[in-house]
């Protein structure tokens, strides 16, 4: 975990970089239909890879088994040191405090908290102590451009501005990847924009990989590698 | 390490999110907080007030004597002045005083002469109080700083009573005052003001001088009890010390009498009420136990609507242990305020219900006095914990469910419910039921008073409530699939789908209502069984053309009873065919407190009394050493002598043997009486008064016409006719019921507030399912339909539960219950048309519940 946030990585990742995700022959079925058939994919460490697909593909199945909130009939998933086959449900909470940050398409920020306040959040669950914290919160919010609307609830914010304090609370406790599930979907092509060159800028910054899963092509732009998923399976990589 | 993580980080939550939501929903969260202060309060205002209206024996103490340590009795009878000289010897000792009591009770009548209270009216030796420091302490002073203070005693007819009484009757020192004792009328004046305001005497206390209460009456020479009060109070605290003084008075009293603890009277007083208390205190806690299943319906409320939040926190990382405590914090937060202020609540309730159970304390059990209510540091331990409890345990359910919700990756998938997949399973609610039919087999358990409590019973209700709850799920859907190929139109089809579907919501709700209902139409069905064995009963007991009693002077509180005298004058009535008089005393038996009565038994026997015979007379042989008696089911059961046998009684005169002749039925309450014939009762009580007396007139003579002259020929009795009596009895009743039907009452309508509520997270759990439907174009006026039979089904199949449990309840309170605990059988009735009619109700509420959520929903999105 990068636990110097002013000291950001180098700005280009090396393609030998150690794999911070591996998936390996992972396979997961509902019922009797499956859903991914034995997908492989691996990310390096601030590697920026997006994912895409039609729906039904099994992204989001994909990125859920991820985020250790699916569990996976077979195979393999390793996100850092954590095994995510092997991991009981307190260690897979404990890896999604710590190893992963999460951005949803529809923000998913908690109304009744300001954006100060839902970026802190993170960091307060893993327990970081309350004067860096408070530092790293103001830096963030520097860094997505929020620093005078710190105090505004979500419901007082634009979408954009929404996603931006997700970005935020998203890499607020270091991951190690960034799981972006349609971050631009609910914007449109103006904010979406500015919310891709952030994550990419972000990811350089702190040398966070990124797993951007998106149905829109120019979103790709940002990412170093794209991932192409067709019936449960990575059809080209 | 990880707890103090945790726990931080739930308080955290709690501070930034729930708090934050209370803010927002301030009228919600007052609102529940108010419904646990209810519930608190009706447990904690009951809890005061029995204990206020009980009051009795040891308020005496306190108020009079300072609390006095020990009691002398006779042996052969009851004491009197004339034991005082034999006793001359034990009393000389510096280490302790004697303070000879008679008790009485008279009636306080208004300036138009009509019974304004009934007052106790203690005759004390005023020359001996000077000896005791607490007397002087309260102000007393029959001197007046004169020389012959001693005049004081003279023979005026004088009284001093109490600051809270003089407040009440707006009485002062000197005023004459008009009172019945023993059925004469006799004016007297106040010669005193005892204590002060705050002193907290009782209201019906009034002292006079031990020779003149005899005097008045007639009872010379006659005492009730003479007190021992230590001269070194400060060395009470001190049990060797009790002990070594108990000691040597005991060694000092002459043969013939006995020495008992005050405090082991008191507690004997005390626990002839442990039943009647204990009912109360159950009662009580159902007002509780509705507040929190409301509670539960709303936390549960609150978790499906911050669903999305606590999904992304779950995404977030923070663990599900985590959101549960954060939940149950939430709940005991509502729990701590609620209690706080149902302490406040629960004193406002005991001032208002002091005095109707200090009736209900004076009809059925002893003469009692109410005091000022006290809320002990006891009481409010006692609230606060069991509002923390029942809060903590409507809380359990809520934060399991939020526990449960996934992170917000699964929740975006539409609606999702994790549910109480238990609710879904019959196996908990039969296994409820076959517990409940196990319970049945417990024996009931004896209290101290010896009265007893159907332990069996009430966990046998319990059980099958909840069992009913439970299973009524099932019901709901059942009936709703059996009702949906004969639903033709959209909205019934959406709505009975949804029903049929059964969600652990709609269970929820179905199984909140359950449980109301079952204990509305079960408690309806002794209620009503009870009035209608009661009025079958009254119209075979109550044939006499008039029923003579002293005036404002009732039930169990009558210390007096009618002078030999009077009765000897009412029976050379000219109109008189018979008479029968009653005499009671209470006597201890085996197994506690019974009432000894006597009666005239050639009267019984020839049948010109009627009764309701459980086994008529002749149907059991006498025994030898043993006076034949008729005794009513109560104290059959009580004692064991259903198929006949005998019983021994301790009374004023010893150990007596009674054989079982008859039963009868009677009504009175759970200790049961002994009726022997009036010489037998008058030897062993060495008393001569009846309590009450009926008169059978001639046939064909005016029966009021009569009454109004007996009216006025003995303005110191009170003389009703049969009709009167009744209306009479009937208040009493209706009285003691009163708090039954106010719980009752609370219990219902809080039930309909869960299903409201319940409705409303029914319909924020949908939230897709509506939005969905809003775009494929449904009305508004659609929407509520929709909601509105949702809410009726959930009703109807909570009615036909309820009902279906109601009966078993109905069958326990009566067969079980009733006959365990008070020893009488009631004639079970089924109040049909109460039941329709709460039906109609119910479904009719149920069904604008549904529309009032819909509406409420609606609005907001």
């Amino acid at each position: 975990m990068n636990s110097n946030l002013e000291s950001p990585a180098t700005s280009t990742t090396p393609a030998t970089a150690q794999p911070v995700l591996e998936v390996s022959d992972v396979r997961k079925a509902y019922g009797t239909v499956e859903v991914l058939h034995g997908v492989d994919l691996t990310i390096a460490a601030g590697e920026r890879v997006a994912l895409m697909g039609p729906s039904g593909s099994g992204k989001s199945t994909l990125l859920n088994c991820l985020s250790g909130i699916e569990p996976v009939d077979a195979g393999t998933i390793r996100v850092g040191s954590y095994a995510l086959s092997d991991a009981s449900e307190s260690e897979l909470e404990r890896y999604r405090r710590e190893c992963i940050g999460y951005i949803f398409q529809s923000f998913h920020l908690l109304p009744t908290l300001s954006a100060f306040e839902n970026i802190e959040l993170p960091g307060q669950l893993i327990g970081m102590p309350t004067t860096e914290r408070t530092e790293r919160v103001h830096t963030l919010l520097e860094a997505v451009g929020l620093t005078h609307r710190a105090g505004h609830k979500p419901d007082a914010m634009s979408g954009g501005e929404r996603q931006r304090v997700a970005i935020a609370r998203a890499i607020m406790h270091r991951p190690q990847v960034i799981l972006a599930d349609e971050p631009t979907g609910s914007l449109d092509s103006s904010s979406g924009g500015r919310i891709l060159d952030l994550l990419e800028s972000l990811s350089r910054q702190y040398s966070i990989a990124l797993l951007l899963v998106t149905h829109e092509s120019s979103a790709t732009r940002i990412c170093e590698r794209v991932v192409h998923m067709k019936d449960g399976c990575i059809v080209s990589a | 390490m990880r707890f103090f993580t945790e726990s931080r980080v739930a308080l955290l939550l709690l501070r930034k999110l729930s708090l934050r939501h209370w803010r927002t929903s301030w009228g919600n969260y007052l609102v529940l907080i108010a419904i646990v202060s209810i519930g608190v309060g009706a447990f904690s205002g009951i809890r005061q007030a029995i204990r206020a209206a009980s009051a009795n024996f040891s308020l005496f103490n306190e108020a009079v004597s300072g609390q006095s340590d020990f009691l002398i009795r006779s042996a052969q009878g009851p004491v009197s002045s004339h034991d005082l000289a034999s006793l001359a010897e034990v009393a000389a000792s510096p280490d302790w005083h004697f303070v000879p009591v008679i008790e009485s009770s008279v009636a306080l009548l208004d300036e138009s002469g009509a019974a304004r209270q009934q007052l106790r009216l203690i005759g004390l030796d005023l020359l001996s109080l000077g000896n005791l420091p607490n007397f002087l302490d309260r102000g007393f002073d029959i001197s007046d700083g004169s020389s012959d203070w001693w005049s004081a005693l003279g023979p005026s007819d004088q009284v001093w009573i109490t600051h809270s009484l003089a407040h009440s009757a707006e009485l002062a020192q000197d005023d004459s005052i008009e009172i019945v004792f023993g059925g004469l009328l006799r004016t007297i004046t106040v010669a005193g003001i005892l204590g002060s305001p705050a002193d907290n005497l009782p209201e019906d206390l009034m002292i006079a001088d031990l020779p003149s209460v005899q005097r008045w009456a007639k009872r010379p020479a006659e005492l009730n009890r003479i007190e021992v009060v230590v001269a070194d109070t400060n060395q009470r605290a001190d049990r060797n010390f009790l002990a070594a003084i108990e000691a040597r008075i005991q060694a000092q009293l002459p043969d013939g009498y006995r020495l008992e603890a005050t405090a082991e009277q008191a507690a004997k007083r005390a626990s002839m009420t442990e039943a009647f208390r204990l009912n109360l205190v159950i009662l009580s806690l159902i007002a509780m136990l509705v507040a929190a299943y409301l509670i539960l319906q709303a936390l549960d409320a609150a978790v499906v609507r911050r669903r999305h939040e606590m999904a992304t926190l779950k995404s977030l990382g923070l663990s599900a242990r985590v959101l549960f405590a954060l939940n149950l914090l939430e709940a005991s937060l509502i729990g701590l305020l609620g209690s706080i202020g149902g302490l406040a609540v629960g004193y406002l309730l005991a001032w208002g219900a002091v005095h109707l159970l200090a009736d209900t304390v004076n009809a059925l059990y002893f003469a009692t006095s109410t005091q000022a209510i006290q809320l002990s540091a006891q009481d409010c331990w006692i609230g606060l914990s069991l509002g923390m409890c029942f809060s903590l345990l409507a809380g359990w359910l809520p934060a399991r469910d939020a526990m449960q919700t996934p992170p917000a990756q699964i929740l975006a998938r539409g609606d999702w419910s994790p549910g109480f997949a238990w609710l879904r399973r019959p196996r908990i609610g039969l296994s409820l039921l076959v517990l409940g039919g196990l319970a049945l087999l417990i024996p009931p358990s004896q209290l101290a008073g010896g009265s007893k409590m159907a332990l069996g019973g009430f966990l046998a209700a319990g059980c099958w409530i909840f069992g009913g709850a439970l299973l009524s799920g099932q019901l709901l859907t059942r009936l709703a699939r059996l009702l949906q190929p004969l639903s033709p139109r959209a909205v019934w089809r959406i709505a009975i789908s949804r029903l049929a579907d059964g969600s652990s919501r709609h269970r929820l709700a179905v199984a909140g209502l359950v449980v109301a209902v079952s204990m509305v139409t079960g408690m309806f069905q002794m209620v009503g069984s009870f009035r209608g064995t009661i009025e079958v009963w009254f119209d075979v007991r109550f044939q006499a053309d008039l029923y003579v009693s002293e005036r404002g002077v009732t039930g169990q509180g009558n210390a007096n009873g009618i002078t030999p005298e009077v009765l000897q004058s009412l029976s050379t009535i000219p109109e008189l065919a018979f008479m029968d008089a009653l005499y009671i005393e209470q006597v201890e038996g085996p197994v506690g407190v019974t009432t000894l009565a006597g009666a005239d038994f050639s009267i019984w026997q020839e049948g010109r009394v009627q009764q309701i015979w459980l086994r008529a007379p002749g149907t059991f042989t006498g025994i030898a050493d043993a006076q034949p008696a008729y005794v009513s089911e109560t104290f059959a059961r009580r004692f064991a002598v259903m198929d006949g046998g005998a019983v021994e009684l301790s009374t004023a005169t010893g150990p007596r043997r009674i054989a079982v002749m008859g039963i009868f039925a009677d009504y009175g309450n759970e200790f049961g009486s002994a009726v022997v014939d009036v010489p037998v009762w008058q030897e062993w009580t060495q008393r001569q008064r009846a309590i009450n007396t009926t008169l059978y007139l001639q046939p064909d003579v005016a029966v009021n016409t009569v009454r109004d002259r007996l009216r006025l020929e003995y303005p110191g009795l009170d003389f009703r006719n049969s009709q009167e009596l009744r209306t009479l009895a009937l208040g009493i009743f209706n009285d003691t019921f009163r708090v039954t039907a106010a719980l009752n009452g609370i219990g219902i309508t809080v039930a309909f507030i869960g299903l409201l509520l319940g409705l409303i997270a029914i319909f924020e759990e949908s939230a897709q399912t509506w939005r969905t439907l809003k775009q494929l174009g449904i009305s508004y006026k659609q929407l509520l339909l929709t909601a509105g039979i949702e809410g009726a089904g959930i009703a109807l199949a909570a009615c036909i539960s309820g009902t279906l449990m109601g009966l078993a309840l109905g069958a326990i309170l009566i067969k079980v219950i009733n006959v365990q605990s008070f020893g009488w059988s009631l004639l079970w009735q089924l109040p049909l048309g109460s039941f329709a009619l709460l039906g109609i109700v119910m479904v009719a509420a149920g069904f604008i519940c549904g529309v009032g959520a819909a509406a409420w929903w609606h609005k907001k999105i």
